[in-house]
């Protein structure tokens, strides 16, 4: 017998002793107030701020666009390390080839570890706690998250719900599907520690700072 | 303490429980951010009004889990499988370092970098791999000074949560040869610079789980340094250690952990990264070690199932009044405080760990803050009664021998005057002794205590007195 069946026929003539509970019914955890879209800005930022994190409102994705270039600027970032997908590509449509280092699968994470700045795209944003949850389907895309001592994300208004209760629905049916592969990283602040004397320090191994552009 | 008497001695409560005591740096240390962290999570749990009703479903949800366990697990295997995982099964910490070592020895690894995980440590897996000549490396900041210090750590949560931060700076000046500094910033700056070297380099890359969800083959891992998603990402191979009852049956059932989990946790309303792992990218290969190492044995207990339900949050540490002063070695193994009473005596069995549930003055505030309402209080006085009847060193012959004398001594009038007596011209000769002469196992008693004063004239002499 292998290791698992020995394991698995433990545990069933343990459990035929004792009586099976009921399956319980999914917590609705918290209820939902389907607040107004400017609310909802306003909590995501504040909820976001308080977790060290900064918004970059932007009513536009021309000024978005202007933003972001400025934004490099500042950062001195060139090039710009930016996932490859429609919203990247959108966002940096107005910078020049040599400014923007696309993920490509099969990339060399010291390249990476050099960047000064990473652009993500967010599919849906929390409110409740400032959360950008973003889909990575490569190990390229993964390491866009960590790696840049920068992270900027960009997402739509529109995509914002209130709490994770409220978006769990769309989660759970993606989670769902055979084909998904790699992960969904729920994005909460920079990267931090309490590990000495529990006093919080940002950026220990992820980015010290964390921004996301808000477009609509 | 040395490393050497920490390797895996077992839970020898009681020599142990001395070091803890009589180490006031350590433990003042200890003692002031478990405080800090009860203080703070009494905030942020009275300001959700749903906080109590999330603990019960929690609860139902773990029991139900665990209930119906094969179910899940065979569950969370084939649709992890179906994900592109490996899935293997290891009966004993043994069995799970030879798979881990077999998997980097098939690959020709070299270096390794490893997220935060409590199984590992339960398997003493650094060690399996310092053996095979691996070079592996704690990447959580905490983990990273514990290792580097050669030590254990002493919370599951805040593994140094017992070193100060100068104590931080001389390590990392004495073993990374870096200036000096007890400055927070600077030292978190050093570890960065050191570890970004290492997860670059590295050849495989592990890490825990907090949820393994069944009906998805997901793995949920909560994290706030960005180490474990660094972890996972960089090598080319994951490798991925679970204990059998992290499992939980469905996806929908995940929001309210994650809820629960990060306040009790660390105080937070989500952690910095909460990562849902389907399977593995592309190019990348992921293999999933389920592991038992006495799981199962609590499985035979059926009063002892809740303890299959904890989630690893480590309240029940910070806010014990024992673990706050005794800290985390005191326990003798990797799982301190209430819930290293409740399971250790299961994991290692009742004959290492079986003086554990009586550390305790079962005062109910662990259970009071537990996120899944496990019973702990009652878990440990059911140990007890455990731990009597069974071998283990609370029923040695000397205790064997105690209680029965104490049993005949309290059974008639006569026997209990005689014995008061005995007591009586006892208590004052052991005053007498000097206390170089005492015998070890006395010493652990007498160390930090004065022997009490032999009242004056018994409460039978004075009733016959007042009486006449």
């Amino acid at each position: 017998m292998s290791s698992r069946d020995n394991i698995l026929q433990r545990i069933r003539t343990e459990l035929q002793k004792a009586p099976a509970p009921e399956q319980p019914p999914v917590p609705e955890v918290w209820p939902r107030v389907n607040p107004s879209s400017e609310q909802l800005v306003e909590q995501f930022t504040t909820a976001l701020e308080q977790v060290d994190g900064e918004v970059i409102r932007c009513g536009s994705m021309d000024e978005a666009r202007r933003k972001v270039t400025e934004l490099a600027e500042q950062l001195d970032a060139k090039p710009v390390g930016a996932v490859d997908c429609p919203a990247c590509r959108d966002l940096l449509s107005d910078f020049p080839a040599d400014r923007v280092a696309w993920t490509r699968d099969g990339w060399d994470p010291k390249q990476m570890a050099q960047l000064p700045a990473g652009l993500v795209a967010a599919e849906l944003l929390l409110a409740d706690t400032g959360t950008c949850v973003v889909v990575n389907d490569t190990a390229e895309q993964r390491l866009m998250c960590y790696l840049p001592p920068v992270c900027l994300v960009v997402a739509q208004v529109d995509r914002l719900v209130e709490h994770m209760p409220a978006a769990w629905e769309e989660i759970a049916r993606r989670t769902a599907e055979p084909q998904q592969r790699g992960e969904f990283v729920f994005i909460t602040g920079p990267s931090r520690t309490a590990d000495i004397e529990k006093i919080l320090i940002l950026g220990v191994h992820g980015p010290r700072r964390l921004l996301v552009i808000l477009v609509g | 303490m040395s490393s050497e008497n920490l390797h895996l001695e077992g839970a020898s409560f009681l020599k142990q429980q001395n070091e803890g005591l009589y180490e006031p740096a350590g433990s003042k240390a200890t003692g002031e951010a478990a405080v800090r962290s009860t203080d703070k999570n009494r905030v942020i749990t009275g300001a959700i009004p749903y906080w109590q009703d999330w603990r019960e479903q929690a609860r139902d949800i773990k029991r139900y889990t665990v209930a119906n366990l094969d179910k899940l697990l065979v569950e969370f295997e084939r649709n992890i499988t179906a994900r592109g995982a490996t899935v293997l099964w290891a009966e004993t910490a043994e069995e799970a370092n030879r798979m881990v070592i077999d998997i980097a020895r098939e690959h020709n690894i070299r270096s390794v970098v490893k997220g935060k995980s409590m199984v590992t440590e339960e398997m003493e897996l650094n060690h399996s791999f310092q053996a095979a000549g691996i070079r592996a490396v704690e990447t959580d900041l905490g983990e990273y000074i514990v290792q580097l210090a050669k030590q254990r750590p002493t919370h599951i949560v805040t593994p140094a949560l017992h070193l100060s931060a100068e104590e931080v700076g001389r390590l990392f000046h004495e073993k990374l040869d870096e200036p000096f500094t007890s400055e927070h910033q600077q030292l978190t700056d050093i570890a960065r610079r050191h570890l970004r070297e290492e997860f670059i380099s590295a050849d495989m890359g592990m890490s825990g789980c907090n949820f393994a969800i069944a009906d998805t083959g997901t793995m949920a891992i909560v994290e706030n340094e960005g180490n474990v998603g660094l972890s996972t990402s960089t090598p080319p191979i994951h490798v991925a250690t679970i204990g059998i009852e992290k499992v939980i049956p469905s996806i929908h059932y995940l929001p309210v952990f994650l809820q629960l989990l990060a306040r009790v946790g660390t105080g937070q309303s989500l952690t910095s990264y909460t990562h849902l792992i389907h399977g593995t990218t592309p190019g990348k290969k992921l293999y999933i070690i389920l592991l038992d190492n006495g799981r199962t044995r609590i499985l035979r207990d059926p009063a002892a199932h809740n303890a299959l339900t904890c989630i690893r949050c480590g309240m029940c540490l910070n806010v014990c009044p024992v673990y706050r002063r005794a800290g985390g070695w005191a326990y003798g193994w990797v799982y301190p405080g209430p819930i290293g009473s409740i399971i250790s005596p299961h994991l290692v069995g009742m004959k290492q760990a079986g003086m554990l549930p009586f550390a305790s003055s079962l005062c109910g505030a662990c259970s009071e803050v537990c996120p899944v309402k496990i019973d702990i209080p009652h878990q440990l006085v059911h140990l007890r009664h455990r731990a009597v009847c069974e071998p283990s060193p609370a029923n040695s012959i000397l205790d064997r021998l105690t209680w029965r004398a104490w049993a005949w001594a309290m059974s008639g009038p006569r026997r209990y005057k005689l014995a008061m007596w005995a007591v009586r011209i006892g208590v004052r000769a052991a005053g007498v002794i000097p206390r170089c002469l005492h015998v070890d196992k006395l010493r652990a008693w007498t160390r930090g205590r004065e022997l009490p004063k032999v009242p004056g004239p018994a409460f039978r002499k004075w009733w016959k007195r007042e009486r006449q």
